[in-house]
């Protein structure tokens, strides 16, 4: 009896403290996510003591002329002009990608694309740029005329990079649908095809959403492939072709070596790109939370 | 919780106590003399590289520079709130009544690179600055053929950006913003070789890697850029930087000993680090 005691406080205490130190691992990101939302909010809230709100949010940006002005106004259209065009760009490609992996394609081919599509997630931005530079530049600089250095430009590199995330959970979420609900269709006379896009898709649509929006927030925050082919120019770009700046780009521009209110005017950019992403990812939450029919998760 | 905070506040105390340790153990040896230059944006990065490593070699000295603009340090040199100030123009004619002696650590040179399909070979100042405050914005304009001229320029917070501007478009001169920002040396040299019509600055000491990337280096009203031309002060878009003090510096001070690690071969490989020309 008193052996098995023993072995019961052991067994106790062994499973309490691996209880303890997975919960500290798990502190580990939680601190992490409130120590960086407490930086940036404390470097970026002084900004507004020394310029007005209205300033921040027009389309002047030259913080190092004689009269400075921090207007990042041209600099959030971009952001949202470049993430828009790739999302238009990439969701036909990627849908089809999904649902041709979901409902058509078997072995080998298969297993080729879906090794492809991760390999295309792996790939670091820095090589996306470079790619964008040799072909995407010249391309867009051909076709388009001006420099090739263009917001289009960008928009064609981010939706190469967002493929692999819209793919792979929109192809969950569609795998997910009942095979009930196909039977049915088919049964009532319906072609395959009729059934994908009348019955499987639309089934699958929450998921398909909860893929564009992760896909936006990662576009939104991509920073070096942009930087590389969007030609940075601090101007406000009347057409996807002209060049123009997006928030990441501005922060990591100036980041180096600016001072005083010029880089406190960076980290309220980092405020604001924060405060996007933040609400994309509660709208995937509010998505996930609503049903989980079809969301595969 | 109770036992997590216990965990947390007694990894702090560990912590804590480590570095406790190594600050104390500095602070025992010699007591910490606080000096504070400044002046010059151009000589910051200089001074801020060359600070660490000569404070290493000195313990006990902290050094501190702020960037001020030329004018501010010496005028603060002047009035005793500086020790030593850093200048990116030459001294006039009061300064240096008022006793001010610069010593030369570096000169600063740029070079005008442009795409290989640009049919000229030089471009005088006043049409360098045209084109760069977006006045002229194509190559029929200066001899070229009829293409639209792409300005490269480089992020606002560089050293070589300010250098520009000051020495070719003059100071409060706006530089045009329908221009390719580039981040780095090598990115400049990237989009000069590959984008056909364009033109950009770079470090005198980097004409190397717009040659070797496709690019053309152009002379500037005539002169090549070569660090033997900037040296005789033959090539405009030159200048040399200076560090200046009351008086000639005198032996044994920090002063003395910071210009003396700046002009040694350590100083020197730091300059060129920061994009300037070494003085040898």
């Amino acid at each position: 009896m008193a052996t098995s005691k023993q072995n019961n406080s052991r067994r106790n205490v062994v499973e309490q403290s691996s209880k303890i130190i997975l919960l500290l691992c798990a502190l580990v990101s939680i601190t992490a996510v409130v120590a960086i939302t407490l930086y940036i909010v404390t470097q970026g809230i002084p900004f507004f003591s020394e310029v007005s709100v209205a300033e921040f949010f027009s389309l002047d940006w030259s913080p190092s002329s004689s009269i400075p002005s921090y207007g990042i106004g041209s600099f959030i259209l971009a952001s949202f002009e470049v993430v828009i065009i790739a999302i238009i760009l990439a969701l036909p490609i990627g849908l089809s990608t999904a649902i041709f992996l979901s409902e058509f394609a078997k072995g080998k081919l298969s297993k080729i694309i879906r090794n492809t599509i991760e390999l295309l997630a792996g790939i670091p931005s820095i090589i996306y740029g470079l790619f964008g530079i040799a072909i995407v530049v010249p391309f867009v600089r051909n076709v388009f005329g001006g420099n090739g250095y263009s917001l289009l430009s960008a928009s064609i590199i981010l939706a190469i990079m967002i493929l692999p995330t819209i793919i792979n959970i929109s192809e969950v979420s569609i795998r997910a649908v009942p095979d009930a609900l196909r039977k049915a269709s088919v049964a009532m006379g319906a072609t395959k095809w009729q059934t994908i896009y009348k019955v499987v898709v639309p089934s699958a649509a929450q998921g398909i959403v909860t893929s564009i929006i992760l896909a936006l927030g990662r576009a939104i925050g991509e920073t070096t492939a942009v930087l590389l082919v969007g030609g940075n120019a601090a101007v406000f770009a009347k057409y996807p072709t002209d060049m123009g700046r997006t928030l990441t780009m501005n922060i990591i521009t100036d980041m180096s070596y600016a001072e005083g209110t010029h880089l406190s005017a960076l980290f309220a950019t980092a405020m604001l790109l924060f405060i996007f992403i933040l609400l994309l990812n509660f709208i995937v939450v509010y998505i996930s939370n609503k049903s989980n029919v079809g969301s595969g998760e | 919780m109770k036992k997590i905070f216990l965990t947390l506040i007694v990894a702090m105390i560990s912590l804590t106590s480590v570095f406790a340790q190594g600050g104390a153990e500095d602070s025992s040896k010699v007591e910490v003399v606080n000096y504070t230059f400044g002046g010059s944006s151009t000589v910051a990065p200089i001074a801020k590289s060359v600070i660490p490593q000569f404070e290493k070699a000195n313990p006990g000295v902290k050094l501190g520079y702020e960037t001020l603009g030329s004018s501010t340090g010496i005028k603060q040199l002047l009035a005793g709130t500086l020790s030593l100030a850093g200048s990116s123009r030459d001294l006039k004619a009061s300064e240096l009544e008022n006793n001010c002696v610069p010593t030369t650590i570096a000169l600063d040179g740029l070079s005008v690179g442009i795409n290989a399909n640009v049919s000229i070979s030089n471009l005088s100042m006043a049409q360098l600055k045209a084109i760069f405050t977006g006045e002229i914005t194509n190559w029929s304009e200066v001899g070229g053929s009829d293409m639209r001229i792409e300005v490269i320029e480089r992020d606002e917070t560089s050293g070589t950006y300010g250098s520009f501007n000051e020495i070719v478009l003059g100071k409060g001169v706006e530089p045009t913003k329908n221009a390719i920002v580039a981040k780095e040396n090598g990115e400049v040299a990237t989009k000069i070789a590959s984008t056909p019509g364009s033109i950009g600055y770079i470090g005198m000491a980097f004409n190397s890697i717009i040659t070797n990337a496709g690019g053309k280096i152009l002379s500037i009203d005539g002169v090549d850029p070569v660090p033997a031309n900037v040296i005789n002060k033959s090539y405009p878009i030159s200048r040399a930087l200076y560090v200046v003090t009351i008086g000639e510096p005198v032996e044994g001070t920090v002063e003395k000993d910071f210009i003396d690690y700046m002009l040694s071969d350590r100083g020197q490989a730091i300059v060129l680090e920061c994009e300037f020309i070494p003085l040898n």
